[in-house]
């Protein structure tokens, strides 16, 4: 079983290592919550030994919104519009996961186009998230380049969301009882054209990053999450999965439309950053093909969204649910729970970087140097959103 | 999942099963034997995965429901394990030793519904909100919008009117045909 | 670690002769995409103001503010959404559920200003740098928020309506009544057409939530007969409806008619359970007609002892002897009426004032006298021949058809006029087996009648011939009426103004037919008041001269209904009557007059 390496403590007592900060062998250090380096507004409290880690505290609350409070007092359907500031990366997520649990309990059925327009946008919005990653984790090995221009085709897959929807970042597109508009003309085009950049961008990357000395010297062998470790500490996505574990939602449990689309999970084995990345690098491509298969199915002249009881005094019986989808970061849920009056009486937003970002990280970064803290935290590609939500 | 509702039955009291999709149920435990339904769910029944722990507010019933969604690799399945406990002296035992995560669920938990789990890892320290002076934030009874409108104050300036009431005052004022 | 994993990073710089991606000046160069959620965009003269924008709004962004030079009317509060722009989070949910349509977003998106209150706005009413730019966001394609559909009514066939003087509308049920119900959006426009000022969206919403007891209460504030008007009434609410501007409007009447269908007599008392204490003083009401049946009724609720005298030999008034019952069941009318006598209102038919009893004496023995007595007569065709046996007033044979005493039509009817008794004695004429056209002087549209009753009788084969005025009748061969007319054209009186019917020299018809049924509009008679009482009462072309609590210019006599309002329908006597009542209360509880 994984514990870490704390042989440079100068006293271990009761499994707690005894850290006498007046000793001069050890500094405080923070990193973040302003830090380039950190994954959002969260903060690292560091005891460093020299340049190695010795102790980690995360701190969260910088960004505290209390989403879940905030959804207990409106109706569901002024929740549609809240739900996808949850999450600036990848907003979809939560604007499914919210509309697929409200219309389960209601007992909702949804065309099943819009259900096809649902699972264009979340692959969308899957490579979207993972060119902001991308350009996260590169910068944070000090590959400044590649930040700029995953984060340009970032903004051409913006570009299209906004023709799509309307909103750049925030899309508010899936609302309950479906999706709110069709394709605008000549989007297949626009976005055959953007995917064919990211191809070519993913390309560079490869030469620049992936076959890059430098980087591979730091990335191979850090942060390593061994299969014990996956359960433990509640592991999932792609982290799991570069671990050898088989566990994409989108296989196992499938929602959407993704039983009828064609692609396997993708996994590795060394379960250190670098594998990590390829992955998620491989997934990037796997997003584009099934973007790709997707577009086959769209056809605007067919239904799109079915009608909702009057949403402005819209009661939804008592009951309960747990929705989950596969996010750029792994398993991600709504646990919503109805009482029959207007009101949902309680939303719970489930986020992987929960675990991730919190217990993992704070035992996987001892013995780390400081210098690759960054490079170990968007390894774990963890937002702080999903833990204070 | 019926033969394991089978299963256990036969080692605890449960109830309230509720099959909400074919790969989803909810059951309720008491109290008592919730750490140990789920140590057999997780070390017997391959519920390997601890997809999170949260509570619900049945302030109406002096109650906190607690739920322990579990998940199984093997056959995609999810189970929501409910267990209620009394709202007054929320206090439940910790299941920090059977997953990493579970403290900082703990944690939380406690700081917003004031529900303690003795012994769970830093469950005292501050997790989101530091220095925070009212009753836990996500309790039923805390009320946000007094809140915030005794905490901070509103623009000046925005005035709106009921339609029907202005209508009224401009084309029926008390009285009028 | 290979060679190639050391020089392929120098691929980087081939970017470097590239052209970068920026855009030079994204702030003029970049509008936002065609559907873009930009600052909003109202349509002043398409929007009515009902508030659903701010209602649906989760960061209470919306105000509903008066806008200078917008008017406040029947069809618009008069009030315009304006938004504030540090609370909006551009979700354009507003812009999906708004009811007319005239909310949207333009593309424009960027706006620097050192003043934050520069940031509320009147969409579309205010000049801004967005003002006629294009249109960004609007109601996508095969999504809507508001349900435009209204739940179809259950109708009797037309065929087998005719046949007999059965109920044609049967009803919603409760399934159907609560999806009707869910469609409202409780703006309250509707509030101030209805002459009642009923509270439409607090009942539509206790039928919501399957309140019977509270719906019933909350009819009886302001309307005793519900039973009735939830079949007959005019429903000039459901013209001004919010979801009507893009739909079909809440069948506001048809969901009154569901309440009061749920309950029978012993519940509406038992609802109602009146605790008034009597304060001893005594009230006459003359006709018991909606108007003095509502006044009745609300001055025994705040403790008043009340009479009513009725020449017929049952209450009701135009109601009962002018609706005919395929439109307003008796039982459902006494239903109405039995309600309010329960509440102790005492009734004393088969007086006539002014004939069997004297008006004075009325005057002498009650503290104060409610005058009620409605249209009894009917306006004359002022041609020849009109006095012809064979020649008959509409409401003639509707009383004489709700009494029993069936007339002999004959084959074949002419009937005159536009209005709803010319479609009442149109279709019972149907029903009394004879062939019917309705002759009318200006066009369909023209027609004073009911939508709905003008295609109901052509449901019902009545024929229609518009731009026709009768000229003379006379005697023909067998008994036959010969009904001589004329075709008109429609002359233009200038803006604002009816076009009127003028005569077309030599384009005369003639129709011989059995009977001649005249429905040009009724007038009241005064003979039952005195000399003296009479003269001291100002009218106005034969309507009476009252304030707006129905108070004549005789403090003691308060007056409503037909012969007070130019509307001349049910609930329009019934707002009389309650206004009356309050009139009398505060006339007799402080003694003064109101005015
Ligand atoms: C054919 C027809 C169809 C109509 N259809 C509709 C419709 O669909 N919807 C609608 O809203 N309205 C309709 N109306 C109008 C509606 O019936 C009247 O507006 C309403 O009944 C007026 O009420 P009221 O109380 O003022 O007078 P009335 O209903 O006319 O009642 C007056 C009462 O006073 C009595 N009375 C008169 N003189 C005396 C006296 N000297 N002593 C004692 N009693 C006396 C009369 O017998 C009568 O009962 C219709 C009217 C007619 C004629
Ligand atoms: S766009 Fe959304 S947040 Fe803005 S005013 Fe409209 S409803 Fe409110
Ligand atoms: S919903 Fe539309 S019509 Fe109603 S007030 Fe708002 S903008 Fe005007």
């Amino acid at each position: 079983m994984f514990t870490p390496d704390r042989s440079k403590y100068p006293e271990i007592v009761d499994g707690k290592a005894v850290i006498d900060l007046d000793s001069g062998k050890y500094l405080k250090l923070w990193q973040g919550p302003q830090h380039p380096g950190v994954t959002g507004n969260m903060s690292l409290e560091l005891i460093v030994c020299g340049d190695e880690v010795v102790d980690c505290k995360t701190h969260v609350g910088y960004l505290h919104r209390g989403f879940e409070k905030l959804m207990e007092r409106r109706k569901f359907i002024q929740n549609f519009p809240i739900v996808c500031r949850i999450c600036v990366p990848e907003p979809d997520t939560n604007e499914y996961l919210y509309a697929a649990a409200v219309e389960e309990v209601a007992g909702i059925k949804i065309p099943e186009q819009a259900k096809w327009l649902r699972t264009l946008n979340m692959e969308m919005s899957r490579l979207t998230s993972y060119l902001m990653w991308i350009g996260g984790h590169a910068g944070a090995f000090g590959l400044g380049p590649i930040g700029q221009w995953a984060v340009t085709h970032r903004d051409y897959m913006l570009d299209l969301f906004e023709e799509w929807t309307g909103g750049r970042v925030y899309h508010m597109y899936m609302i309950p009882g479906g999706v709110r508009n069709i394709l605008p003309d000549g989007f297949d085009r626009r976005l055959e054209d953007t995917l064919q950049k990211i191809e070519k961008l993913m390309s560079e990357i490869e030469k620049v990053m992936l076959n890059n000395a430098v980087f591979k010297m730091r990335a191979v062998g850090l942060g390593i999450i061994t299969k014990d470790m996956i359960d433990r500490y509640g592991v999932v996505g792609p982290i799991a999965r570069a671990a050898g574990m088989k566990r994409d939602v989108r296989k196992n449990s499938p929602y959407l439309m993704y039983e009828h689309l064609d692609f396997d999970i993708i996994t590795g084995t060394k379960s250190d950053a670098y594998e990590r990345l390829l992955v998620r690098f491989r997934e990037m491509f796997q997003s584009i093909d099934l973007i790709r298969q997707i577009m086959k199915y769209i056809d605007n002249s067919k239904n799109i969204h079915t009608k909702l009881p009057n949403v402005l005094h819209w009661k939804i019986p008592a009951g309960e649910t747990y929705v989950k989808a596969e996010s750029t970061r792994g398993e991600y849920g709504y646990f919503v729970v109805t009482d029959g009056s207007e009101l949902p009486r309680r939303v719970y937003v489930r986020g992987p970087s929960y675990s991730h970002a919190v217990a993992l990280l704070e035992d996987l970064i001892i013995n780390v140097n400081i210098a690759d803290v960054a490079g170990l935290m968007t390894s774990l590609h963890t937002y702080p959103p999903e833990i204070e939500r | 999942m019926k033969e394991i509702i089978q299963r256990l039955k036969q080692q605890f009291t449960i109830s309230n099963v509720n099959q909400q999709r074919v790969d989803l149920t909810f059951l309720s435990v008491k109290k008592e034997q919730a750490v140990s339904l789920i140590s057999y769910l997780r070390d017997f029944e391959k519920f390997s995965h601890l997809v999170f722990l949260t509570a619900v507010d049945r302030v109406e019933d002096i109650q906190f429901q607690l739920t322990y969604m579990l998940h199984n690799y093997n056959t995609h399945q999810d189970l929501g394990i409910r267990v209620l406990i009394d709202r007054e002296k929320a206090e439940m035992a910790s299941i920090h030793h059977l997953w990493k995560q579970a403290g900082t669920y703990q944690r939380e938990l406690k700081e917003m519904f004031g529900i303690d789990f003795p012994g769970s890892p830093r469950v005292d320290e501050s997790f989101i909100l530091e220095g925070w002076d009212n009753i836990p934030p996500m309790r039923r009874d805390f009320d946000t919008k007094k809140y915030s409108e005794e905490t901070y104050f509103p623009r000046p300036g925005r005035e709106s009117h009921d339609p029907e009431s202005y209508m009224k005052s401009k084309l029926y004022p008390e009285g009028d045909a | 670690m290979s060679l190639k994993d050391i020089l392929s990073p120098f691929y980087v710089w081939k970017r470097a002769f590239e052209k970068p991606y920026t855009t030079a000046n994204p702030l003029t160069d970049r509008p936002g995409a065609p559907r873009y959620r930009g600052f909003h965009d109202n349509d002043m003269e398409k929007c009515i103001g009902c508030g659903t924008c701010a209602d649906i709004c989760q960061n209470a962004a919306i105000d509903m503010v008066p806008v200078e030079g917008i008017q406040t009317s029947k069809e618009d509060s008069g009030l315009r959404p304006k938004i504030d722009y540090g609370r909006c989070c551009w979700c354009a949910l507003c812009v999906d559920i708004c009811t007319t349509n005239s909310l949207n977003m333009t593309r424009e998106y960027t706006w620097v200003d050192t003043d934050p209150d520069k940031f509320r706005i009147l969409a579309g009413a205010q000049e801004n740098f967005w003002t006629g730019k294009e249109t960004g966001y609007k109601l996508g394609e095969g999504y809507k928020l508001l349900d435009h559909d209204r739940i179809t009514m259950p109708m009797v066939d037309p065929k087998e309506g005719i046949k007999s003087f059965i109920e044609l509308v049967k009803g919603y049920s409760k399934e159907q009544a609560i999806k009707e119900a869910d469609r409202c959006v409780q703006c309250g426009l509707c509030i101030a057409t209805c002459p009642a000022h009923m509270d439409i969206p607090n009942y539509i919403k206790a039928i919501r939530e399957d309140n019977i007891p509270e719906a019933v209460r909350i009819l009886y504030e302001t309307n005793p007969m519900s039973a009735t008007c939830g079949r007959i009434c005019t429903h000039r609410c459901e013209e001004v409806c919010s979801i009507g501007v893009n739909g079909d409007p809440i069948a506001i009447r048809w969901l009154k008619r569901y309440i009061i269908d749920q309950v029978d007599r012993k519940e509406i008392a038992k609802i109602l359970r009146n605790e008034f204490k009597p304060n001893g003083k005594k009230v006459a009401v003359i006709g018991a007609g909606p108007a003095g049946l509502s006044a009745a009724y609300y001055l025994t609720t705040v403790g008043y002892s009340v009479t009513i005298f009725e020449t017929n030999e049952k209450a009701g008034g135009m109601v009962r002897y002018g609706i005919p019952e395929y439109r307003m069941p008796y039982e459902q009318l006494d239903k109405d009426i039995d309600a309010i006598l329960d509440m102790g209102v005492e009734l004393k038919t088969g007086v006539e004032i002014g004939v069997t009893e004297s008006f004075d004496d009325i005057y002498k023995n009650y503290d104060a006298v409610f005058l009620s007595v409605g249209l009894q007569d009917s306006y004359s065709l002022s041609i020849t021949g009109e006095h012809l046996p064979g020649v008959i007033p509409g409401i003639q044979l509707l009383d004489d058809v709700t009494k029993g005493q069936i007339p002999d039509l004959g084959k074949k009817v002419i009937v005159i006029g536009g209005g709803n008794t010319a479609m009442d004695a149109a279709r019972t004429a149907r029903r009394l087996a004879a062939n019917v056209t309705i002759l009318y002087r200006r066009r369909e549209e023209d027609m004073p009648a009911d939508q709905e009753e003008i295609e109901e009788a052509k449901r019902e084969g009545v024929k229609f011939i518009t731009r026709a005025i009768p000229v003379h009748i006379d005697l023909g061969e067998n008994k036959k009426i010969i009904l001589h007319w004329n075709k008109a054209e429609m002359l233009d009186q200038g803006p604002g103004k009816r076009p009127k019917p003028v005569l077309i020299v030599g384009e005369a018809y003639t129709e011989a037919v059995d009977t001649v049924i005249s429905a040009i509009g009724q007038s009241p008679i005064y003979k039952l008041l005195p000399e003296e009482i009479g003269s001291q009462i100002k009218f106005k072309r034969e309507k009476v001269i009252t304030d707006k609590y129905g108070q004549t210019s005789l403090p003691k006599i308060f007056a409503g209904g037909d012969i007070v309002n130019d509307i001349a329908d049910a609930i329009s006597a019934i707002a009389d009557g309650h206004r009356a009542a309050q009139g009398i209360d505060l006339y007799l509880s402080k003694q003064v007059k109101v005015k």
